[in-house]
């Protein structure tokens, strides 16, 4: 009797686990996202609406690979990630479909949007310069093209190459330049590096604190979340550098940047609902909410970034299209790995 | 074809059946993924292996190396003192040695390089009290060096577990043999001991090295690049799963290569020894012994679990406000569950394909063993991936309903990832034990059954539960299985501390990883008295 009962357990458990959520109103995120931000995004669109918002959180790739293998059969209604490269990708490999939002244009500024219509952006962040108070004069700095020059020679920072800001950072660089200018500038910053690439954005700020570098390349909002930090030593850190948005000047293109960006799946199960969440993403109340926790730029012009972003003053952004940043994606790779920027 | 002709001589036509079938089913996602090594795509692979991969070797060898050595002094000297001496502290040190394997290497290597780092407790504290001398200790701590030692201070456990076991059951007999033939303690040790535990150390060894072949995150994060940054390079930047693939399998073989060659040079030497039965005279330790003991034991100790615990302890209690406890609540509640599930399915498992072993014999069982454990050589999102290509398949050929996302699918690629794990412990159990067990039973007129019921399950219920805890402990740390393959809105502890670390949040995951800590201590302190009882000395 008794394992009867301990067997009925057992397989009620295991049969527990094949889960048949058959809910109609819900929408279903595959997000490289996973800030504190974005569940609150979520739980308010729930409220606003009834409609029920299931979320996986993994690496773009992997989400890609899923849907790709997933086919007709993937609950995915919205792929959601914080480089445009991925979502061009994942449009290219065909497994977005156009998404026609009405009066799109007035809440979102036109060059950050695609061009072709498969995705959305939702934030926006830049590759900017952090220089030591201490030891580099702000008239030193001037553009991405600079950092190549001899007299930043073991000076620079910056992370790994696997790192998927600095790619798009690097085809940012060839598409505006080249791919033959761009390799000799790579190869030139690399011996500029006061160390291998290595850790975090937030570690390189640390390592100017602590006099291994002079200057790093780091994405804005890590420099907005260390400012906010709880530590008091990480504050001195973030107290000891300064941010400098390169190619102001004019005639320049601005400062390179990258989307965080929704692109609707092509066999959305619940599209409706996913216009819906989209259409809620970019709404003020959600902007303004992506602003003040993640210190990302808003997509909408009227909203003003965090107080700590917005000491850093405006700054003028490379319009490029940024699809070009995940088209020349390959490209940016071979040239890391051809000038050894590991 | 001698697998299978073997197979068929064998006694036990029902059980080869069952058990071949439960293999299949168990490799069936790994024989998906040799699939697509026909799929070549000859330029990136090339290109990898011309640009990168010489590079990518050299470190993994490197990084390897270091951690072998270090993990080896961290385990095997507290082992044998632990064994066979008696000192001031022993019985705690008895107990805490294996408490590292509750911290996940990943949040090991964080934590170190947020100590070690500029802003970190280390360097403050100097700068505010020793300014003269904080320069010296202002460097650059993200090194391949550094990385070694820390990954061999979170893994050295599996083989300080296996080597306490082989030395108490060695015991007195040798070492008094020895003592007699007029050889030092060092020269005992070093001649007689070692050797005699060699194959018992290697297997921990195997395990420690596979998990360094494994380990993505971390070696990311100190910018070294292994030999799995260079599958992920291919899959991720340069979106080519089919070469990540080729990558891992390769891989793979280079692991079975290395343990089969050490299966071999060790068949040369078949070391039958007498389990040690007398109850052991620990050697009693004077002043200076106890001191040396209490520096050897504490070490791996202080630097393995209590920095890194008091750490996060203090990260955890700085950010107490922030924590929802509801939230870590149901994080515990899917952790505990998928990691019980798990734990379950494995040693139901194991336990059945070493029972089937035992009473079948026959050579092909020893080949099915090793294909079994194949998953632990592989990185655990190269298996997610052969998940997803496998039920992809039987979704467009069978069921309409999408598997890929439930916990059944994710359950199965634990458990094919964590087999060997939980196979080691009862497939040595089962081998300890000598077949005239099996015989008497017979003769007595038990039946397969009866074998199975009264025999086999109560002489190996140590083992299992052993087998239970490891596999436990290893899917609650578990990150790239989990990430990819969970069904929506689902979060482990695990999950969290990650998102939060990714993030350069590290403060916030500590709460999350401290539950992890606790759980798995609790896990091992039991484990420590399971393993207390089956091997009273």
């Amino acid at each position: 009797m008794k394992k009867i009962i301990f067997g009925t357990i057992l397989i009620s458990f295991f049969l527990s686990c094949v889960n048949q959520s058959k809910k109609s109103n819900e929408v279903n995120l595959y997000s490289q996202r996973h800030y504190n931000v974005d569940k609150i995004q979520y739980k308010n669109f729930e409220e606003l609406t009834g409609i029920k918002v299931n979320v996986i959180k993994a690496n773009a790739d992997e989400l890609i690979e899923r849907m790709k293998n997933e086919g007709k059969n993937s609950p995915a209604d919205l792929f959601i990630t914080v480089d445009v490269g991925k979502l061009f990708q994942a449009s290219e490999m065909g497994l977005l479909q156009k998404i026609t939002i009405p009066s799109l244009n007035e809440r979102v500024s036109e060059d950050l949007m695609d061009k072709n219509g498969f995705w959305v952006p939702i934030t926006y962040r830049s590759r900017i310069i952090v220089y030591s108070n201490k030891r580099v004069d702000v008239s030193e700095l001037s553009t991405y093209e600079d950092l190549a020059n001899e007299k930043w020679r073991g000076r620079i920072l910056v992370r790994s190459s696997s790192n998927a800001y600095n790619q798009a950072l690097m085809s940012s660089m060839v598409a505006n330049l080249g791919i033959e200018a761009t390799t000799k500038w790579s190869e030139s910053i690399v011996k500029n590096f006061a160390r291998d690439p290595k850790g975090s954005d937030r570690d390189q700020v640390k390592a100017i604190a602590a006099g291994q570098g002079d200057i790093a390349i780091v994405n804005s909002y890590y420099i907005g979340l260390l400012l906010s930090s709880e530590k008091e030593e990480e504050l001195n850190a973030g107290n000891a550098i300064s941010v400098f948005f390169p190619n102001q000047s004019k005639g320049q293109r601005g400062s390179h940047i990258n989307v965080s960006g929704v692109g609707l799946a092509k066999n959305s199960p619940n599209k409706e609902n996913a216009i819906k969440l989209i259409n809620y993403l970019i709404s003020e109340e959600a902007q303004k909410n992506y602003v003040s926790n993640s210190y990302e730029y808003s997509v909408n012009p009227s909203i003003k970034p965090d107080k700590i972003v917005q000491k850093w003053g405006e700054f003028k952004r490379d319009t490029l299209d940024l699809n070009l940043l995940g088209k020349y994606r390959q490209e940016a790779i071979r040239i890391f790995d051809k000038t050894d920027w590991k | 074809m001698e697998i299978i002709k073997s197979l068929l001589k064998s006694q036990n036509r029902k059980g080869v059946i069952l058990i071949s079938f439960l293999t299949l089913v168990l490799l069936l996602p790994i024989i998906f993924l040799l699939g697509r090594i026909f799929e070549f795509n000859n330029e990136n692979f090339f290109y990898l292996w011309d640009n990168l991969l010489i590079d990518y070797s050299k470190n993994t060898f490197y990084l390897v190396i270091i951690t072998a050595i270090f993990s080896l002094l961290f385990a095997v000297f507290p082992a044998w003192l632990i064994s066979t001496s008696s000192f001031y502290g022993r019985k705690f040190y008895d107990i805490v040695l294996y408490l590292p394997l509750a911290i996940p290497s990943y949040i090991m290597a964080f934590t170190y390089s947020d100590i070690l780092s500029y802003t970190g407790p280390m360097q403050t504290f100097l700068r505010d009290n020793y300014p003269q001398i904080s320069n010296f200790f202002n460097k650059d701590y993200l090194q391949i060096e550094v990385l070694g030692i820390i990954m061999a201070l979170s893994l050295f456990p599996y083989i300080y577990t296996v080597s306490r076991v082989s030395f108490s059951l060695l015991g007195s007999n040798y070492i008094n043999v020895a003592k007699n033939l007029g050889l030092s303690s060092f020269q005992t040790f070093y001649k007689i001991i070692l050797p005699l535990s060699r194959p018992a150390i290697f297997s921990g060894l195997f395990l420690v090295l596979m998990e360094v072949l494994n380990e993505y995150g971390a070696v990311k994060y100190f910018g070294i690049n292994t030999f799995t940054t260079g599958i992920f390079r291919a899959w991720f930047s340069m979106n080519d799963v089919n070469t990540a693939t080729q990558l891992s399998i390769i891989l793979l073989i280079v692991v079975f290569a290395v343990f089969f060659i050490e299966r071999f040079l060790n068949s040369k030497y078949r070391y039958n020894y007498k389990i040690n039965n007398n109850i052991q005279n620990l050697v009693k330790s004077g002043f200076y012994k106890t001191i040396t003991s209490n520096i050897i034991c504490g070490i791996p100790f202080v630097f393995g679990f209590l920095f890194p615990l008091i750490f996060i302890l203090n990260n955890a209690i700085s950010t107490y406000q922030k924590i929802d406890l509801s939230n870590l609540f149901l994080l515990s509640k899917n952790t505990v569950l998928v990691a019980l599930l798990t734990a379950i399915s494995v040693i139901i498992f194991a336990f059945f394909v070493e029972f089937i072993r035992k009473i079948s014999k026959g050579k092909a069982y020893g080949y099915i063993n090793q294909l079994i454990s194949l998953g632990y050589a592989l990185p655990g999102a190269v298996i997610a991936m052969g998940l997803i290509l496998l039920f992809t398949k039987i979704n467009s050929l069978f069921i309409e309903i999408s598997l890929i996302g439930s916990l059944f699918v994710l359950i199965y690629a634990y458990v094919i990832r964590f087999m060997a794990v939980g196979k080691s412990p009862i497939s040595s159990s089962f081998d300890r034990h000598p077949e005239t067990y099996d015989q008497t039973a017979k003769n007595l007129g038990a039946g397969t059954f009866k074998l199975f019921q009264k025999l086999h399950l109560p002489i190996n219920k140590f083992a299992l539960m052993v087998a239970f805890i490891l596999t436990f402990i290893d899917v609650m740390k578990e990150l790239p299985i989990t990430l990819i393959l969970r069904p929506f809105n689902f979060d482990t502890l695990a999950t969290q501390t990650y998102e939060y670390a990714i993030e350069e949040m590290i403060p916030r995951s500590s709460v999350y990883s401290l539950l992890i800590i606790v759980i798995g201590s609790i896990l091992l302190i039991l484990l420590k008295k399971t393993i207390s009882k089956s091997w009273p000395n």
